[in-house]
Formats: C-alpha cells, sequence, structure tokens
C-alpha cells in the first residue's frame, strides 16, 4: 500500500497501528501539521528551530458537515468533512470514511485510517488518510 | 503613543454610490465603476475635478482597472492606488482614504469597489500556492468551512440549525426593498430551508451570491465640506477605523470570531462606542451561522443567545439594532471588491434617514465589518448628532 499524500503521513506497519501525521513543533513549545519550514506562525522561529514531529492520528470531534454539492468533479458528493483537534494539539481537516448522514456528536474519539481511493500504474493499491469515530471496545 | 483616526482631524463620508450588484452579465467593469463613481460624486453634490486620490479595491478583476474607468471622468492626474485584500479590498481602501483625509494629505478622497468574476474559472488564493500541504484541500471550500462552524455552534449552544436559517429570512427582508441589492426577493423560512442543499444545513439561500457590481463613497474634510458647499444634511463622521490580521489563538477553530471580536473591541474603544449603542450594524454574512457568531463575538448580545434574539426581532429593522438592513451579502449580495464600501455607503444613508423603505428610524451610530480570507478584519464606526 502506498500513500497518495506521502509528505503528510505514514501508512501504518500493521493492522493495530494507526497512521501518523507528519507534524512539526518549534522549540517554543508550538505544535504544528503539517511539517514546514518556512518560520513558526507563532513565534517566527525558523531553522534549527523546526523540528519534524509525529502525531498520532487520533483525537476528538470539532465538528463535521456533510457536502452535497460539490463542484470539483474528482470528488463526488455526498461525503462528510470533519474538524478534528489531535491530542498532540493542532486541529486537522479531513474526509469521514464512510459517508452519513446523521449528526456525529462533538467530542466524538476519532481515529485516522488508510483508506483505499485508486490503483498505481504498477498495481499497487494507493490509499489515503481519512477518520473514523472509534469503535467502542 | 500612536493615534487614532479620531486624534487627527475629523473626517466624514459626504456620498454614496452604486451599481446594482447582480449576476454575471455583459455589462463591462467600467460601466459598472462609472455608475458607482457618477452616483457618489452627484449624490455629494460634487463634480470629480474636486477629487485628489482616488483608492481602487478589487479582487477578481485584471490588474490596474482603475484608469479605464477614471480616465471617463475627465483624467485629472490624481493619484490613483488600487487595494486587493480579498472579500475587505474596499474596507482596506476606505480606512486607508479615511487616513489620507484625517492626515490633512488632502481634503477629498473618492474609495471605488468594483469587481466581475472572471469567466475562466475563480482567480484562486495564493494559501494554495504555498506549498504546504493538506489532507483535504480539494474537498474544503468556504461553504464547507462554514458549515463545520455552524455544526460546532449549535451544538456548542442546542440551537436548531433551522432557526440559524431565520438569518436569512430576515436579510431576504431587508434586501427586497433596496434596489442595489443582487436579491430582492422576500423569502420565508421554508423557501430558504427547502432550497437546493450545499453543506450541513447550509441551502443556497443561507449561502451569499457572488456576482458583479460596484460601490462608491467620497470621503471630505471640514475644509472641503466648506469649500465645496457640501449640503449640511450629508455629512457622516467617520469616528473609528480598526483592522486585524489573524493571529494564533488558543481555539484557531473560531479563528474568524475571534479576530472579529479583538477588531470590533479596538474599534469601539478608539470610537468611545458601548456595542450597545449602535443602531446600525452592517457585518459580513456570507452564511448564515455568520451573523449568528459576529453579532455574539461584537458584543451585541451575550455568547448563545444570538438566535432566541433573532427570533424575537432584535436584530430587524425597527428592531434593538438593525443587523444587515442593506440585506447584506445573502441578499445585497457579494461582488466582493464593492462588498465593504458598499457597507459603509449604507450605513451613511442610514444616519441620514435616506435608506428609503429599509430605514431604520433614528439611526445615529453604525458599525460595519467585513472579513476577507487570509484572515483580516476591518471595523469602522460612522455617527452622525
Amino acid at each position: 500500500m502506498r500513500a497518495l499524500k506521502p509528505d503528510l503521513y505514514t501508512v501504518p506497519q500493521g493492522p493495530s497501528t494507526i497512521p501518523q501525521l507528519h507534524g512539526g513543533r518549534c522549540r517554543c513549545g508550538y505544535v504544528f501539521f503539517p511539517m514546514q519550514a518556512y518560520g513558526c506562525e507563532k513565534c517566527g522561529a525558523t531553522g534549527d528551530a523546526l523540528a519534524a514531529a509525529a502525531l498520532d492520528a487520533r483525537g476528538t470531534l470539532v465538528a463535521s458537515a456533510r457536502v452535497l454539492l460539490h463542484a470539483a468533479k474528482d470528488r463526488t458528493a455526498p461525503f462528510v468533512v470533519v474538524s478534528i483537534k489531535l491530542d498532540d494539539g493542532p486541529v486537522v481537516r479531513s474526509l469521514l470514511a464512510q459517508d452519513r448522514a446523521d449528526r456525529l456528536p462533538i467530542g466524538t474519539r476519532m481515529q485516522g485510517l488508510l483508506a483505499e481511493v485508486g490503483r498505481a500504474d504498477d498495481g499497487e493499491t494507493v490509499a489515503d488518510l481519512r477518520f473514523a469515530p472509534v469503535q467502542p471496545a | 503613543m500612536p493615534k487614532t483616526l479620531k486624534d487627527l482631524r475629523p473626517v466624514y463620508v459626504v456620498g454614496a454610490g452604486y451599481h446594482r450588484y447582480q449576476p454575471l452579465s455583459e455589462t463591462t467593469f467600467v460601466t459598472l465603476g462609472l455608475a458607482a463613481v457618477r452616483g457618489a460624486l452627484a449624490d455629494a453634490g460634487i463634480e470629480f475635478p474636486a477629487v485628489e486620490s482616488a483608492f481602487v479595491a478589487t479582487a477578481l478583476l485584471p490588474m490596474a482597472p482603475g484608469r479605464p474607468i477614471l480616465r471617463h471622468l475627465g483624467a485629472s492626474g490624481i493619484e490613483l492606488i488600487h487595494i486587493e485584500n480579498a472579500s475587505a479590498s474596499s474596507s482596506a481602501a476606505f480606512r486607508k482614504a479615511c487616513i489620507e483625509v484625517a492626515s490633512g494629505l488632502v481634503d477629498v478622497a473618492l474609495v471605488l469597489g468594483v469587481d466581475k468574476p472572471p469567466t475562466s474559472g475563480p482567480r484562486g488564493r495564493a494559501e494554495a500556492k504555498t506549498g504546504i500541504g493538506n489532507l483535504a484541500d480539494d474537498a474544503i471550500v468556504p461553504f464547507t468551512h462554514f458549515a463545520l462552524l455552524a455544526d460546532q455552534y449549535t451544538q456548542r449552544w442546542g440551537v436548531d440549525p433551522n432557526d440559524v436559517a431565520r438569518v436569512a429570512v430576515k436579510n431576504h427582508a431587508n434586501g427586497a426593498k433596496n434596489p442595489n441589492a443582487h436579491r430582492q426577493q422576500v423569502r420565508t423560512l421554508e423557501e430558504i430551508l427547502g432550497g437546493r442543499p450545499v453543506a450541513g444545513n447550509f441551502t443556497t439561500l443561507q449561502c451569499t451570491p457572488v456576482g458583479e457590481g460596484a460601490a462608491a463613497v467620497v470621503v471630505a474634510s471640514e475644509d472641503a465640506i466648506r469649500r465645496l458647499n457640501i449640503s449640511g444634511d450629508k455629512p457622516v463622521r467617520v469616528t473609528g477605523s480598526a483592522s486585524r490580521s489573524q493571529r494564533v489563538y488558543d481555539d484557531n477553530t473560531t479563528f474568524d470570531a475571534n479576530l472579529t471580536s479583538e477588531t470590533t473591541e479596538i474599534c469601539l474603544r478608539e470610537a468611545g462606542l458601548r456595542p450597545d449603542q449602535l443602531d446600525i450594524v452592517e457585518l459580513h454574512d456570507a452564511f448564515t451561522v455568520e451573523e449568528v457568531q459576529y453579532v455574539e463575538a461584537m458584543g451585541l448580545c451575550a455568547p448563545g443567545r444570538a438566535v432566541p434574539m433573532l427570533k424575537e426581532g432584535a436584530w430587524d429593522v425597527g428592531g434593538r439594532c438593525a443587523v444587515n438592513p442593506s440585506g447584506g451579502l445573502i441578499a445585497m449580495g457579494h461582488p466582493i471588491g464593492p462588498t465593504g464600501v458598499g457597507q459603509i455607503g449604507e450605513i451613511a444613508l442610514q444616519l441620514r434617514g435616506a435608506a428609503g423603505a429599509r430605514q431604520h428610524k433614528g439611526a445615529k451610530t453604525g458599525l460595519a465589518h467585513m472579513v476577507g480570507v487570509g484572515a483580516v478584519c476591518y471595523v469602522h464606526t460612522l455617527q452622525r448628532d
């Protein structure tokens, strides 16, 4: 399996692990996603002050919205966009793994997974990051 | 100690003009712009040679549309500057024109906002070209962003999302009385909710129509008002001007409201006003939920109270504070470049008692608010004795 956006997240090594996001941490303590080297949005530091930080794709739901009308032809509505506050700090926006019409309660525990979105020329599966509610144990 | 606008010499809006906001048409940007400028000059009762500097705001037209418009008023050779600041382009132009007149550098400045959406697809945003990736960039457009905020807000406060749609009912009713509005039709809640679903609880009638149009105001000093014999019923004083851009907030998910809150606070402090003294508020309601969040962020009511007060009619023309009497972005429309200065013109008309069927009686104090992607925020207060 190959990541559609390898700059942004890892492909988990086994079924029991969750994907990790390629974030960054500034020496001022600010944690951000995705990693960038232009400079810290909080304090302006750059260079060695900014270090890569692996962030677990796990957090709580801030909000969700089901998109019913979408102009871009490469993505078919309906789909659900989610805003998630990662346990490591940053808020990310992604898609829900499965479309659903009912409203997800804010605060729902969410985690990332890789969903197949196509195949590469060599036949390898290409997967993109999605989020889904954590199933009760 | 830095000065505020109020520490400089007084500055006034003395005339306002429009070309109706409308769907994209064959009308040239020149025709749009000239209609607004000639309207503003006629309203002020002055001729173009009296204008000493011109600020032209646009976000969607190709570069430098100002001279192709203004030369048809008699090319007088005055300073001409273009300002692009997303949705807040002409709010920024208005602020800079006020500062220039207040500083004493010029006595009369023209602010024109004019735009036509490109036919060859959106011009796009620089944010998409930073080289920094995004998990779902192709899936999140402005209405998705605000649908997420609507879900967050309504769940936080236990508000029925269908009640948020009442903002659109109110603003369509106001727009129906505004000859310059893009949408001029009264809509029932059933019609608003029964429209084409877009995202979350939003239907198309809860979202702004982006079309074409133009708006202009003339800004003048007291010297100019005397020298040009501008009628005493026209000048409306600009008593506060503030602008901020987005910081890193503790809760970045509500950055639009945070930015609105801090910019409004600065402007009101500068003007020496409290939120409860505002008779008119024109704010950036590109989506219904924005009006609800911003009236709270401005301090017009306590957090979570905007929708109950909306249902009680507090934000109606004739209510406690008329919010978006022009119809707002939802009904008056949002041609981008003109929108911010169009709000200033509406407030000037309201404070002069010249707003016709949508007049909020006895209006003395108004506030204009715009946000633009980036994000930036502009707030101005206008007052009349």
